[in-house]
């Protein structure tokens, strides 16, 4: 018996960071070399367990252009997590990075999780952020961290973990309806540990 | 129609991450094959193997997404139309731009939400999404698409805004779709249009992209439907669930409606809130709608006839409303001179109305129905008698039902004491809605079920099926026959209403909806028969036979299965599961008999 919680959970960052080949790592185990620029956001959902729950990620994954900013404030709204990401080859999407959350330290949800997500740690040769830097600044801001590569399947599976295990646990003793309690069958197709 | 989605709609092409989710939940519903389409139900892999072209998915849903603004020289006209290359002709885009804003000085400041309904142009192609067509006949018969009319559902907001040269903001967002998921659309634009009117462009780009990855409408599951960062969770009713229970599966209680929302009903209206004003002649009100008389409804602005028309096409459910309704009529629709000549009877339609002009223009007309504003819950306006039609002026005339008709049924008391008692009790709305639905739907069925058990009386039986003949007839409906029928097996057995319930039936048996009722039982009990047919066949020694027949007649055999396979595909005949499979082995082993020239032949003959 295990309780299934609907956690939302926004990626956001500059366009052309990997948001969206993270999510299709993370969800279909898949990459794409070809990946069309997002318009608005998409969405998809992957359920893990997480000690005696399951975590039920509905994953807004928004889209880098400008002309989209406006919209993100739907998606991070109510959102549990916040998987900001930058491309650590570009200076510029860690300052983009620096800009959301700010945005999110002033309009997000008050206890939202933050993760960052350097991406395209497979290109370190051509590095332009130190991970130094981005752990620093982690650490300031009270976020996890990870370098990840999409491409090459690194990190994204231990990215989520470390959400999952940021979440509180949910005393259903104590609150029965902030969420639901389900019985649902033993086996759930493909369900990997996180905790 | 899978073309048009190369014809530049403007926007870059679907990337494999577009794959977003089927929605299905693991453990609802046999994974859905349809026309190559494949809806995964697995939980972890709910990315779908989409092989539609772009827009394909958003074109089940809804047509088109219109924003109808007010230009100071042009009046109201349509701004944008999203997706672009939808079609509308000039003729639809005019009652769009009319229907989409209050038709008179009926205030309407703020925000509204209306929804209106208008006739396809004639000429157009009938656009019925292929996929659509499989959905469509697992709905019940009041959820199915009418290929003549379209819904539009509007979010309506005038503000005052001193920077326009008008003084004020007025814009309409309205959907246009095939669907009369009511309820659910009316969600979806609360959802999104506040925060349309302040993003504008790139905002409805998103939106109609999120649309376009939804799961087809697929009756009977739970649908998640992510909608601009919340996951709407619906299910759409099929003709094989029980009436009067929704069956939504609630898998997560989930109180935050940033992250979700689920919709207990698609299509259902708030039937105590829009009957209130009259309610002391629902049964009345019940009765016109069922014998489809023409009827009125005069409202202060377009919501609130709108929901009334549609309240009083629901009352019948399950049985389908078949005559014309316009939940909300202006002067400047393109019926309006049909529906309001006075050189004919007024026809059998249901018109809602704001515009005081048709005080007037309808006063010929015989059953009318005036309400005031819908009160908030626990509010109840004075409860009027029915008002003679005389006494209704032109234009301040008060609440109430204007009419000379006289019910067949004598009224159910008990109904109204109950729904009196719960407004003293301030019994929530919603609750009050379900106990008159409830009330509502046992007098249909009361009604229907005689009409049912003599319509299965006319099915020849079964050992009248012979699979060397054609499939027998079915008898025909006598009107006198069904009216002996009501002495025993009358609706006195379900109902305690009492009344001229035979007068009430010689009435619907001339109505629209009766001629719509019976063709379309008709219909059903004919393809059964054919299925029946066809299983008969099946049992047969088919191949014994053709070898005590000629070449010739063996052909004529072949051929005439093969059209009988077709027209079974075709028409979703109700037959056996392993039914179509034996016709074919059946054919192949007919065919494998004949001389080579012939087999080849047969085998490529297509199926004509």
């Amino acid at each position: 018996m295990m309780a299934i919680r609907e956690l939302k959970v926004c990626l956001l960052g500059d366009t052309g960071v990997g948001k969206s080949s993270i999510v299709c790592r993370f969800v279909q185990d898949h990459f794409d070399h070809n990946i069309s620029p997002t318009i608005g956001a998409s969405f998809m959902t992957k359920t893990v367990a997480c000690g005696n729950e399951l975590h039920k990620f509905l994953i807004w994954d928004t889209a880098g252009q400008e002309r989209f900013h406006s919209l993100a404030p739907m998606y991070y709204r109510g959102s549990a997590a916040a998987v900001i990401v930058y491309d650590i080859t570009k200076q510029d999407s860690f300052y983009t990075l620096k800009k959301w959350v700010k945005e999110l330290k002033e309009h997000g949800p008050e206890n939202i999780v933050m993760a960052i997500a350097g991406n395209k740690c497979d290109l370190s040769d051509i590095r332009e952020v130190p991970l130094k830097d981005a752990k620093e600044y982690a650490e300031s801001i009270g976020a996890i961290v990870v370098e990840t590569s999409a491409k090459n399947a690194i990190n994204i599976e231990e990215l989520f973990q470390g959400i999952s295990r940021q979440i509180p646990p949910l005393d259903p003793h104590e609150n029965g309806n902030n969420g639901g309690i389900k019985v649902l069958n033993s086996s759930m197709p493909g369900t990997r540990p996180c905790c | 129609m899978a073309l048009r989605g190369l014809a530049g709609s403007g926007l870059s092409s679907r990337g494999p991450l577009d794959e977003a989710e089927a929605g299905a939940e693991g453990h609802e519903a046999p994974a859905v094959v349809a026309a190559g389409v494949v809806l995964q139900d697995d939980e972890e892999d709910e990315g779908r193997g989409r092989g539609l072209l772009r827009w394909d998915g958003f074109s089940a849903w809804l047509h088109c997404v219109c924003v109808v603004g007010f230009d100071l020289e042009l009046g109201q006209a349509v701004e944008v139309i999203y997706p672009q290359h939808s079609k509308l002709t000039d003729k639809e885009k005019t009652n769009i731009c009319y229907l989409s804003f209050p038709d008179s000085n009926s205030g309407c400041l703020g925000d509204t939400q209306f929804c209106f309904r208008f006739r396809q142009s004639s000429g157009r192609r009938v656009s019925l999404h292929c996929l659509l067509d499989q959905f469509d006949k697992d709905l019940p018969v009041y959820l199915k698409k009418d290929p003549a009319y379209f819904y539009g559902y509007v979010y309506f907001r005038q503000v005052r805004d001193k920077t326009l040269k008008r003084g004020y903001f007025q814009k309409s967002l309205v959907l246009i779709s095939k669907l009369p998921y009511i309820h659910f659309f009316h969600t979806v634009l609360k959802q999104i249009a506040p925060e349309y009117f302040e993003k504008s462009e790139p905002y409805l780009e998103a939106a109609c992209n999120d649309v376009d990855r939804w799961p087809a409408p697929v009756p009977g599951k739970t649908l998640h439907l992510p909608i601009m960062g919340v996951v709407m969770k619906v299910r759409i009713p099929t003709c094989h669930d029980k009436p009067g229970t929704t069956q939504i599966v609630q898998l997560t209680q989930q109180a935050d409606t940033h992250i979700s929302v689920i919709l207990p009903t698609v299509h259902e209206v708030d039937l105590f809130r829009c009957f209130c004003p009259v309610f002391l002649h629902s049964q009345m009100l019940w009765e016109l709608v069922l014998l489809g008389e023409p009827l009125v409804v005069m409202a202060p602005s377009p919501s609130e006839s709108s929901e009334t028309v549609l309240a009083l096409v629901n009352c019948i459910s399950p049985l389908k409303y078949f005559s014309d309704f316009r939940p909300y009529f202006t002067i400047h629709d393109s019926e309006f001179k049909e529906y309001t000549t006075h050189t004919q009877a007024p026809p059998s339609v249901i018109l809602g109305v704001t515009n005081p002009f048709f005080a007037k223009t309808l006063q010929h007309w015989p059953h009318i129905i005036r309400i005031g504003d819908l009160k908030p819950a626990g509010e109840i306006p004075k409860q009027v008698k029915v008002k003679k039609l005389k006494n209704l002026k032109t234009l301040d005339s008060k609440p109430g039902v204007y009419t000379s008709y006289k019910p067949y049924l004598n009224r159910d008391e008990e109904i109204i004491k109950q729904l009196q008692k719960g407004v003293q009790q301030k019994r929530p709305s919603e609750a009050q809605s379900v106990i008159l639905r409830r009330y509502f739907l046992e007098l249909t069925q009361s009604f229907i079920i005689p009409l049912e058990r003599y319509v299965a009386s006319l099915m020849p039986l079964q050992k009248s099926i012979s699979p060397w003949k054609s499939p027998p007839q079915l008898r025909q409906f006598l009107p006198e026959e069904f009216m002996k029928t009501l002495e025993k097996t009358g609706p006195q057995l379900t109902s305690r209403i009492k009344g001229d319930w035979i007068g009430l039936y010689r009435h619907f048996l001339k109505s629209p909806n009766f001629d719509g009722w019976f063709k379309t039982r008709r219909k059903e009990m004919t393809q059964k028969l054919e299925a029946l047919h066809l299983e008969a066949l099946c049992e047969e020694d088919l191949l014994l036979w053709t070898q005590k027949h000629t070449e010739v007649e063996t052909v004529d055999l072949v051929l005439k299965l093969k059209n009988k396979l077709l027209q079974a595909d075709r028409e979703h005949l109700p037959v056996k599961p392993d039914t179509m499979e034996k016709l074919r082995t059946h054919i192949d082993a007919i065919i494998l008999a004949l001389p080579d020239d012939l087999q080849g032949i047969l085998l490529k003959t297509g199926m004509t």
